[in-house]
Formats: C-alpha cells, sequence, structure tokens
C-alpha cells in the first residue's frame, strides 16, 4: 500500500505541475501562427488533459473498476 | 548519410531553397503523424469492439491493472512532453545549454516511462493471475496496444538521442532546426496517443 | 490578376546535375519519370501472373465438375488472382505507375516532393510481389483475397506470407500517398491554382489521402491477423473471445476506398483523355474535381455493405445502404460530363479514346449494378454469388483497366518519343472489348441463378455460359498478349511522336517527348485551365522547353 500511496501523490504532484506547465506555455503561445503552432497548441491542450486526467487518478476520482459479472 | 552531414550545408541568412523543402517536409512529416494516427486507431477500434463484445470487463480471471502507478508513469511521460517543449523553446530563443538539459531531460523521463511500463507488463505477467498476449482479447488488445506504443516510445528516445549528438557536433543552427522541430512533434504525438491509451485502459 | 513568379533560388530554380551511370540512371532512380516506369512495367509482369491464374480458374470451370486442378489448388489460385490483381497491378499501376509518371509534369514541377522516398516506395513493390507470390510454395492463402477468419487463421503458412507482403505494399502506397499530397499541395507551378488543375491531378489528389488513410488500416487488420496466427493472440477466434464480424469492419474500412484507389485516377485519365480527342474543353470540370474529392470522402462511409449477410443490426445496415445509392450522384455528375464533352465534339477515334469512350459505356454498367448491389434485400439474393464477380470486373476491369489502357496509348508517346502502332491498337481494343463482355456478361444472370463464386465446380445447369465465358476469357487474353506485343515492338520501331502527337493542352505536352530528366528548363507561369481549345495555351515561360539550349543547372551539389 505503501507504493501506491507514492504513487498517487507522485500522479497528483506531477499532474499538477505537468497541467500547469502545458496551460500555461499555451497561453504564452496562443498568437504564434504557422500550421506547426497550431499542432504544437493542440497537442499542449492534449497534454494538458492528460495531465489532469493523471491528476484525477491519482485521487482516485476516476480510474478503472472492474465491471460486469 | 554520416550524422554531421544532415544539415551540413546550413547557413544563417535566408536560403529560399532550405525554407521551401523545409516546407515540404513540415507537411510531409504530420501527414506521417495522421497515418500513424489511424494504424493506432485501427487497433483502438479493435480493443472497443472486443470489449464491448459482452463478456463483461475484465474478462475473468485476468490480473488487475494498478491505476495508480499508470497515473504516475503517464505523469512521467506527460512530463517529458513539457521538457521537450522547453528544449524547443530554448533553442529558438538561443540558449543552447538550456536546450541540451531539456533534451536529455525529455530522453530520461522517456527511458523512465518505458522502464515503468516494464515493471507495468511484469506486474501483469507475474501477478496473481498470468496475463499475456494470448490471454484472451484483454491481453490481446492491451499488449499490442501498449506495446506499439511503447516501440514508439523507444523510437523516439533513440531519435532524441541522435539530435543530442547532432545537437553537439553543431548540425543545427537558429535558422535550420527541422530536426529538432520534428522530433518535438513526434515526441508530442506519442504523448498524445498515451493519454488516449492511459483513458481507454485504465480510467473506463 | 498578378500572378507571383517563380521564387528565385527555390526547388523550382533548382536543377541538379544529370545521374551518371546505368544504376543510378535506371535502376536506382530518383526521376519520378523512370520510378513511374518501373512501376508501370513490373505491375504489368504481376499482371501476367495474376492473368495467368485467370486463365487457370477460367479453365477449371470449363467443365462443371472441374477437373484441372485440385479443389484447394483452385482456392489458392483465385485467392492469389484477386490479391495480385488489386494491390499488385491495379493500385501500382494507377497510383505509382501513372501518378508518378504523369501528374509531375501536368503541374509543372521537377519531381516529387520526397523522391527519394519515392524510390523506396518502388522497390518495396517487387519485394512484396515476390512474396506473395512465394506463398504458392508453402500453401498460399484460399479464403479468397479478403482472408475472412476463421477459414484465414486455419490457413497454412502462406497466408501468414500473404498478410506479410500486402502489409509492406501497403506501406509503399501510405509512403506514395504521403508524398503526393505534399506535391500537389506544395509545388504547383505559379498561376496555377487548385481550379486550374488538369483533372487527372484532381484525380490522384482524391486518391492520395485514401492511400495514406485507409491504407494503414489494413495495415493494422493485416498485423492484427498475423500476431493472430503466428503468435495466437486472439483478435478474430471466436473460441478465444475474438470476432470474425471484427475483421470485416477492419478490412471493408480499407478495402472500401480502396475501390476509389482503383478508379479515381482512371477517371482522372478519362478526363484528360476525352476532351483532347473531342477538340472541347471538358464539361463540367469544377464538377468533376470535386465530385471527385466527395467520391473520395463518402468512400470511407459505406463499407458495411460489404456485409450485409454479416448479421449486423437493419439499424446499422440502413445508413451504409442510403449513403452508398449517395455515391452514385457524384459518379453520375461524372458519366454525364464526359458524355456532354463528347457532344458535337470533333471525335479523333485513337485507340486511347476508343478505351476511353468504352471505358465510359462499361464503367456506366458497372456503376448501376453497384447501385442493384446497395440495396439491402437484392445484395442478400446476390451475395457472394456471381453477380458480385460480374459487378467487380465490370468496375475494375471495363473501368480500371480500360483507364490503364487509354492512358498507356495517350502518354507511351510521351515517356519513349514513339507512338504505339494503331491497327494493334484497335485490334487490341476491339478483341479485349468483345472478350471481355462475353466473359463478364453472363455472370450477372448466373449469380441471380444462384452460382456462388469462389467454387470450384458448379450446378450443371450453369454448364453453357461458363464455357462461354471461358471462351470469352481467352479471347481477352490474346487481345492482351497483341497489346503486349504492341509496347515491345513499338519501343524499337514505333513512329516518332514529336512532342505533342496529340495536339493536348497539359504542361507535360509541351515538353520534349521523352522529357528531360529535368522536365522544364524554366518552370512556367500557369493563367488558365487548359481545356479551351479555342484559346492560346495559358502559359508563360515555356519558349525554349523546344529548343536546343542548355538548362540552367546548379552548380555544385544541392
Amino acid at each position: 500500500m505503501n507504493a501506491q500511496l507514492i504513487e498517487r501523490l507522485g500522479a497528483v504532484i506531477g499532474g499538477v505541475v505537468v497541467a500547469v506547465v502545458a496551460f500555461y506555455a499555451l497561453y504564452k503561445d496562443w498568437q504564434a501562427t504557422g500550421i506547426e503552432n497550431q499542432v504544437f497548441k493542440l497537442m499542449l491542450v492534449l497534454l494538458g488533459v492528460g495531465a489532469v486526467l493523471a491528476l484525477l487518478a491519482g485521487l482516485n476520482i476516476v480510474g478503472f473498476a472492474p465491471k460486469g459479472a | 548519410m554520416s550524422v554531421a552531414a544532415i544539415g551540413a550545408d546550413a547557413h544563417d541568412g535566408v536560403d529560399q531553397l532550405y525554407v521551401e523543402t523545409r516546407e515540404l517536409r513540415l507537411q510531409g512529416f504530420l501527414l506521417f503523424l495522421i497515418s500513424d494516427c489511424v494504424l493506432f486507431s485501427s487497433f483502438i477500434f479493435a480493443y472497443l469492439y472486443l470489449r464491448n463484445s459482452g463478456q463483461g470487463w475484465p474478462p475473468p480471471g485476468i490480473q488487475r491493472l494498478d491505476v495508480a502507478f499508470a497515473a504516475w508513469n503517464s505523469v512521467v511521460l506527460f512530463g517529458s512532453g513539457a521538457t521537450m517543449h522547453y528544449a524547443l523553446e530554448n533553442f529558438k530563443h538561443g540558449n543552447f545549454m538550456k536546450y541540451m538539459w531539456f533534451l536529455l531531460a525529455t530522453i530520461v523521463l522517456g527511458a523512465g516511462f518505458l522502464g515503468g511500463q516494464a515493471y507495468e507488463y511484469n506486474h501483469l505477467i507475474f501477478g496473481e493471475h498470468v496475463t499475456w498476449w494470448g490471454s484472451g482479447i484483454f491481453g490481446a488488445s492491451f499488449f499490442t496496444l501498449t506495446g506499439m506504443h511503447g516501440l514508439h516510445v523507444f523510437f523516439g528516445v533513440c531519435y532524441l538521442s541522435v539530435l543530442v549528438l547532432q545537437s553537439a557536433a553543431g548540425v543545427y543552427t537558429k535558422g535550420k532546426f527541422f530536426g529538432i522541430t520534428a522530433g518535438t512533434l513526434y515526441w508530442h504525438f506519442v504523448d498524445v496517443i498515451w493519454v488516449v491509451l492511459f483513458s481507454i485502459f485504465y480510467l473506463i | 490578376m498578378a500572378v507571383a513568379a517563380v521564387p528565385a533560388g527555390g526547388i523550382a530554380d533548382h536543377i541538379h546535375p544529370e545521374p551518371q551511370g546505368f544504376v543510378r540512371r535506371y535502376v536506382f532512380s530518383l526521376d519520378h519519370k523512370i520510378i513511374g516506369i518501373q512501376y508501370i512495367i513490373t505491375a504489368f509482369v504481376f499482371m501476367v501472373l495474376a492473368g495467368l491464374l485467370a486463365e487457370v480458374i477460367r479453365t477449371q470451370l470449363l467443365n462443371a465438375n472441374g477437373g484441372f486442378v485440385a479443389p484447394e489448388t483452385y482456392n489458392e489460385v483465385y485467392s492469389v488472382h484477386g490479391s495480385a490483381m488489386i494491390w499488385l497491378v491495379i493500385i501500382p499501376l494507377l497510383t505509382g505507375g501513372f501518378g508518378n509518371l504523369v501528374f509531375p509534369l501536368q503541374i509543372g514541377a521537377r519531381d516529387v516532393a520526397f523522391p527519394w522516398l519515392n524510390m523506396l516506395s518502388f522497390w518495396i513493390f517487387p519485394v512484396a510481389g515476390l512474396m506473395l507470390f512465394s506463398s504458392f510454395l508453402m500453401g498460399a492463402p484460399t479464403a479468397g483475397w479478403m482472408e475472412y477468419p476463421p477459414v484465414s487463421l486455419q490457413g497454412a503458412a502462406g497466408t501468414s506470407m500473404w498478410a506479410a507482403a500486402i502489409f509492406l505494399v501497403g506501406v509503399s502506397s501510405t509512403m506514395t500517398g504521403i508524398n503526393f499530397v505534399v506535391t500537389i499541395l506544395k509545388m504547383r507551378a505559379p498561376g496555377m491554382t487548385f481550379t486550374r488543375m488538369p483533372l487527372f491531378v484532381w484525380g490522384q489528389f482524391a486518391t492520395a489521402p485514401l492511400l495514406m488513410i485507409a491504407t494503414t488500416a489494413l495495415a493494422a487488420a493485416l498485423a492484427a491477423l498475423f500476431i493472430e496466427r503466428q503468435f495466437g493472440v486472439p483478435f478474430f477466434d471466436p473460441t478465444k473471445g475474438g470476432s470474425p464480424v471484427m475483421w470485416q469492419h477492419m478490412f471493408w474500412f480499407y478495402s472500401h476506398p480502396a475501390v476509389y484507389i482503383m478508379i479515381l485516377p482512371a477517371f482522372g485519365i478519362i478526363s484528360e483523355v476525352l476532351p483532347t480527342f473531342s477538340r472541347k474543353p471538358i464539361f463540367g470540370y469544377k464538377l468533376i474535381a470535386f465530385s471527385s474529392m466527395a467520391i473520395a470522402l463518402a468512400g470511407f462511409m459505406v463499407w458495411a455493405h460489404h456485409m450485409f449477410t454479416s448479421g449486423l443490426a437493419p439499424f446499422l445496415q440502413l445508413p451504409f445502404m442510403i449513403i452508398t445509392f449517395l455515391i452514385g450522384v457524384p459518379t453520375g455528375i461524372k458519366i454525364f460530363s464526359w458524355t456532354a464533352t463528347l457532344w458535337r465534339g470533333k471525335i479523333h477515334y485513337t485507340t486511347a479514346m476508343l478505351f476511353a469512350i468504352g471505358f465510359v459505356g462499361l464503367f456506366t454498367l458497372g456503376g448501376i449494378t453497384g447501385i442493384f448491389l446497395a440495396a439491402i434485400p437484392f445484395d442478400l439474393h446476390v451475395h457472394g454469388t456471381y453477380f458480385i464477380v460480374g459487378h467487380i470486373h465490370y468496375v475494375l476491369v471495363g473501368g480500371s483497366l480500360m483507364g490503364v489502357f487509354a492512358g498507356m496509348y495517350y502518354w507511351f508517346p510521351k515517356m519513349s518519343g514513339r507512338l504505339l502502332n494503331e491497327t494493334l491498337g484497335k485490334l487490341h481494343f476491339w478483341l479485349f472489348f468483345i472478350g471481355f463482355n462475353g466473359t463478364f456478361i453472363p455472370m450477372h444472370w448466373l449469380g441471380m441463378l444462384g452460382m456462388p463464386r469462389e467454387v470450384a465446380t458448379y450446378d450443371p445447369q450453369f454448364t453453357f455460359w461458363n464455357r462461354f465465358e471461358s471462351v470469352s476469357s481467352y479471347l481477352m487474353t490474346f487481345a492482351i498478349l497483341i497489346f503486349f506485343v504492341n509496347v515491345l515492338w513499338s519501343i524499337r520501331n514505333g513512329k516518332r511522336s514529336g512532342p505533342n502527337p496529340w495536339g493536348a493542352r497539359t504542361l507535360e505536352w509541351q515538353i520534349p517527348s521523352p522529357p528531360h530528366y529535368y522536365n522544364f528548363k524554366h518552370i512556367p507561369t500557369v493563367y488558365g485551365l487548359p481545356y479551351d481549345f479555342s484559346q492560346p495555351l495559358p502559359y508563360k515561360g515555356l519558349e525554349e522547353e523546344l529548343t536546343d539550349s542548355p538548362p540552367p543547372v546548379a552548380a555544385g551539389a544541392h
């Protein structure tokens, strides 16, 4: 269980850090033009979303629970 | 083609030929990423289709997935995405040393993710319920998809390592650094695929 | 409207020195024209092999109880025949072959965007083809070109080889698709907006995304089948929780767009040949261009019309039926446009034109039977019968292959500097036309009467028409032989064509035949559509192309 706690803690803290970094970078680069920058912006959004999901998973708010018989 | 020769004719100042071929390479690379997306999407379709075929999930006798560990490992990979972003930023602003540090950090984190995947596989294969590639549709979809992703991460780590060597040799300059841009695009792509895989295997 | 000049120092200005040595010029060539010819030659070699397999089929079917080959061998024969014709003949001919050969010239480019990738794409192709045919040595696939599980899971080793071979040729296709999209997006001559592009280029532009996207989906399906067969990873085996119907979804998601890959470039060829030999602008240029894109897009939404008997819920089947009907609309628009192009034109009945007109008629028939098949009640009756075989050969042979022949007669002079013999050509056309129809028309009623496809024997009541078909097929094969003789003879002895034997107006005809390795001395500027015969040519900057002046070659390596 201890390992679990460390992992969860890591996921939560790391998730917060990465999400903040990603969305901040997105905010700073919002005006950039050119197709590669549009792609980067899209990817930063998805990266931020991923970090948020990892954070929520660490907090046990979302997460795989076995279903069915 | 030797490592140093790539971009060896680089020189600063507007090089029309470079500008045009860079446009081509960028578009070609983006299209390649799209087709890679289709590849993953096809297997994701297969996974969701099989999962929905009414047997309950996970099927009986399958090792439970460790969501906490996967969440942590995911953060490691996402972190590498952030460091790669800053690597490119720093290169564009001329901060070569910072660029190199962030690039190395990305490689370390990426390799760390792979190590985490190895640990996860170990947990599944040698856990209470042995779960491997042939273990029914769970093993088929899980190991195929995460394995494909892991391979992509591995190739990415290799490519980024080559970038380190090339950058040290002075191949990239402020006007010509498409190799770094492409590496960043690829690395973000691999991250984004993992967002999807993490969600569909561990969160639903 | 001011048209931007060619940017100085860019790709258009950049003529590299001519490659030296036989290997660099003709074997590992980076030149799209040489690569295109390599594709065409290789594809024709595979066509001979796959055609021989077809004649094995037809000879087996001379008798109701077969007897020419063992039933298991027969299964191998039709499986490899279908696979080879689709993946080693028609698709490479139309995309890697004519695509590479013609459209870069038509857009005023020096080459495609990624010549090295182009070369790699080509060389994968003969390797993959050899792999496919080598499957005969280890028990070739026996479940048809569609290789449905569970039968394909039980096949001999050749089925895995099949999967690997098609996967490989798919990689080649995907790379070609990426190459072509970027080339068309980025390397058109100054002034050549999308609505000034020749229609053959539109055909390739509609096809290239399909090559890129659909083929990758097939790669996934093949990879899954391969790892299931080789490593026991269950995707499709129902006893292990897998789903055979899932294979059908994954397979047809690619294979339906694949049929558009096989026809859209041919539509492009016809759209070039018809106006040239009617001496009239193509009717409905924008209609044809945009309907090609519409067909390409809609092609992704109809795959389950191949699965009407697979037990899908009816409410799921209905949208596929409806969208399939709807695809008939842009297709019909094209047919009407081509007919209107011919209307009151000054028709020159060259062999290329005969094949083009034949295409319009035969493809229409094939398309109409396709509309029949879109109707679920009808399809339920004829699925898996010879009606389907008739339909597919009308669109793929009466359509695509006739388009290929039209393209050959049209562009052979551009690539070789010599005309194909018109007498042999007309003989080829008429014998082929008669033989083709004799072979494939009866299949429609045989199918409706219940003769199943992919079976080595049949009910004796079908004997007469099967024999009729087989004899007709021998005539068709003989006609194709005449074509090959024509090509081989004309390379040496054909009448010299000069740069523009047809008086055509697209860019490839404004340079020498065969073109120099650099295509154009100076990239021209384009001012309009090429098709208006009453106007002067809409290009500027082509004055030096047909003279002997040397090209402005860039000094040193690039």
